[in-house]
């Protein structure tokens, strides 16, 4: 496999890779017919070298297939993050960056003549100008360096924040980064900080962790400038049954949706031209681009958060006015006395309505959302309880009649063969 | 704006930084660091761009004497990045950053970061699922609790606990405490542990950190080995769930993003694009990923292990009848 580096320029084609590899849990190489050999063949070198611990083989008729299994909530670091660890860079930039930091860390200031002639006299080899300035803008844009204006020139210097002095001086931080380090939005800045410092987590696993969301991090900085700033966004994206990125044109962005239950996220977003607000999956984005400042952005903000307050999850439905949203009742079979769990569950995982004792065990739960349809997963885990359904839409309620009857026959009625 | 994509944060750079913390090394360290802190196959890259040669980076080179030194003159400094600051400044408005931090010292750190913007506003993210009866952050009785457990943890002392296990019901006891766990999903932290009696292991326990009444560390060392792993196969299910899932709605996509989380093993059948997939789980959390499962509805079906499948089976029955009576 000559040519082959671990290092990439392009993230998104591994995020592809990855996420493949990872969700559908098995692929083999004619799976990826949309790549060619060599790609794949590279793409699974990176992946295998990243989470070799989590990888399974498997072989059939069909050829070798590929995938990865990580017990994630029982992981101290997301093994995922090995991606941003492999950008690739020049000679120069690594020759650069230890030997500017070596110059600089006297923290005194120093014009641009002085850093190019310590450079050149004191490692053996040769820098131009503009290699340097570019450099030390670029590092001064990260915050490495600081930049000083005194008369018409720029002297430059190190910051003196560094990782260490910030653990020892700041108590119980160490403690706050290895928690964070492992938590949803840019989890990955926090690893870096402790790699920094030369400490890893020891202390924290976490439960229910959707490690394949860091992969989608690298998207949020745009986006979030894009709401922050209130900016329109452009940005493409693929369907599930398609590689091809589609354009979506220009949308509002309103606010990133995290599913901590689904293992989706999604940015939600108004679109003006057919007056929809509409949610994205984060994980079908391939790219976004920040457009100009929204003059209507706090107007469409405030229809946003008037309305996702009837999402019970992402879908804002068909409807334009939320008024025409039809309430959907559900009522349980609850033994409060000996199953009072019950109970709890339904006050805790209630959305967008009020649970109400409709009757001698029964607890009914009226949701005023958007799309019924979305309720119905959640009300579907209260199997063995749910007395009726009634409002909603009928096709809703017809699907749930249906669903039951078919996971009757499926599990064999009252009489299952698989039962001894 | 940020650039978390960057070399500067790379395995290259790291491994670099290392090698250049002593003023010598040697060609064996080389490549042991390469392939401890490396990518799999780093060691057949990167030597050469560390030692000196032809294609070497010339951060290393050999002196007069054949030993191996670092071309620059101090160790490097690794200074925090403007990206780094950010995020730590978002952190700082997390309720739970007093978990860790006292309100003295945050507001010193605020200080020092007050010239860096947070990266984000916690705003522009909403968790549209997350269970309402989170663990309150801000409470000073669940932090003093916290951070006991915590410490409890890294030292491993034992710990006397008084722990609500139900409502109206409490038990105390002694407890070694491993690690503490965080469900994004209940907002909630826990503690795995073993109970002890006589100071020897009784049972393997998740607490709620939330739900401990009291915890005081007794100043004694809990000292027999026992780690984390042995812990976690001691809680681990003796057999998978066995799971048929059906490509009918998406159901494909969908649970396996929904189960990503497991360790699982995968089979697809190509005739029908059937998957089935072993899934295993922490038997205490059986009830979890049985509700879980059900709530797919027939896009899946449960096969194995009988004890869960009868489970499933009695729910349905039971629904099944209780419509049947609704519809007459």
């Amino acid at each position: 496999m000559a040519g082959f580096s671990e290092l990439i320029r392009n993230f998104n084609k591994t995020r592809d890779y990855v996420r493949d590899f990872f969700i559908y849990g098995c692929k083999i190489r004619s799976d990826f017919d949309r790549k060619s050999i060599r790609t794949y063949g590279d793409e699974k070198r990176r992946v295998e070298s990243w989470l070799g611990d989590y990888m399974r083989y498997d072989d059939s008729v069909r050829g070798r297939s590929v995938s990865i299994s990580v017990d994630s909530g029982h992981i101290p670091e997301n093994p995922l993050y090995n991606a941003y660890r492999c950008k690739s860079f020049t000679d120069n930039d690594i020759r650069l960056h230890f030997f500017i930091i070596d110059i600089l860390c006297d923290y005194k200031l120093r014009p641009l003549r002085e850093i190019v002639d310590e450079l050149n006299s004191q490692y053996g080899m040769l820098f131009d100008e503009q290699t340097v300035r570019n450099k030390l803008r670029e590092y001064t844009d990260e915050g490495i360096v600081i930049a000083v204006k005194q008369g018409k020139t720029l002297y430059y210097s190190l910051s003196r924040d560094t990782a260490g002095d910030f653990m020892r001086e700041f108590c119980g931080l160490d403690d706050a980064v290895k928690f964070f380090s492992e938590t949803q939005n840019f989890g990955i800045v926090g690893n870096t900080i402790l790699r920094y410092a030369g400490i890893s987590n020891d202390l924290f696993f976490i439960k229910h962790n959707y490690i394949i969301h860091t992969l989608e991090d690298i998207l949020l900085p745009d986006i979030l400038s894009a709401i922050t700033q209130k900016r329109w966004l452009a940005f493409t994206s693929v369907s599930g049954s398609s590689d091809t990125p589609n354009e979506k044109g220009q949308v509002v962005p309103m606010q990133i949706l995290v599913s901590v239950q689904t293992g989706r996220r999604y940015l939600a977003a108004y679109i003006p031209a057919i007056r929809k607000l509409i949610s994205f999956r984060l994980d079908h984005i391939r790219s976004v681009k920040i457009g100009g400042v929204c003059e209507e952005f706090d107007d469409f903000k405030a229809a946003y958060d008037h309305n996702i307050s009837r999402c019970f999850g992402v879908s804002f439905g068909m409807r334009r006015n939320s008024d025409s949203v039809d309430p959907i009742r559900i009522t349980f079979f609850v033994d409060e006395v000996n199953e009072p769990f019950i109970l709890e569950r339904l006050e805790r995982e209630k959305r967008c309505g009020s649970l109400e004792n409709s009757g001698d065990h029964l607890y009914t739960i009226t949701a005023d959302v958007f799309d019924p349809n979305e309720i119905m997963q959640w009300a579907k885990s209260f199997i063995g309880r749910i007395v009726r359904i009634e409002g909603g839409n009928e096709n809703v309620r017809k699907r749930f009649y249906s669903d039951i009857n078919k996971m009757y026959e499926l599990y064999g009625g009252d009489d299952d063969e698989h039962i001894q | 704006m940020m650039n978390i994509f960057s070399e500067i944060y790379g395995t290259y750079f790291h491994i670099a930084a290392k090698l250049l913390e002593n003023a010598a090394t040697d060609e064996k360290t080389v490549r042991e660091t390469v392939l401890r802190d490396g990518f799999r196959d780093s060691v057949l890259f990167l030597p050469q761009k560390l030692l000196p040669g032809k294609e070497s980076w010339g951060l290393l080179s050999w002196d007069n004497n054949g030993v191996l030194r670092r071309v620059t003159k101090n160790p490097p400094v690794t200074v925090l990045t403007k990206l780094q600051k950010m995020w730590l400044r978002t952190k700082l408005s997390d309720p739970r950053i007093r978990l860790f931090i006292d309100d003295d010292v945050l507001s010193r750190l605020n200080q020092r970061l007050a010239d860096v913007p947070p990266a984000y506003s916690p705003d522009s993210f909403r968790f549209i699922d997350r269970f309402s009866d989170h663990d309150d952050f801000a409470d000073p009785i669940y932090i003093a609790n916290f951070r006991t457990a915590l410490s409890a943890v890294k030292k491993r002392s034992i710990v006397d606990i008084q722990y609500s296990s139900a409502p109206g019901k409490q038990l105390r006891g002694r407890f070694v405490l491993l690690k503490m766990e965080y469900s994004p999903k209940n907002d909630k932290f826990r503690a795995y542990g073993c109970m002890l009696r006589n100071d020897r292991i009784r049972k393997s326990v998740v607490l709620n950190i939330g739900r401990i009444v009291s915890i005081s560390d007794t100043g004694r060392v809990f000292r027999t080995p026992f780690s984390v792993d042995e812990f976690l196969s001691i809680r681990k299910c003796s057999s998978p769930a066995v799971v048929r899932v059906t490509p009918e709605r998406n159901g494909v996509e969908r649970f396996m993003l929904e189960f990503a989380s497991y360790e699982k093993h995968t089979v697809r059948d190509l005739d029908s694009g059937e998957y089935t997939v072993e899934l295993w789980y922490d038997s205490q959390d059986e009830t979890e990923l049985l509700i879980r499962l059900l709530s797919f509805g027939p896009v899946i079906e449960i096969l194995g292990p009988e004890h869960l499948r009868k489970q499933a089976r009695e729910r349905i029955v039971r629904q099944f009848r209780m419509l049947e009576r609704d519809d007459t």
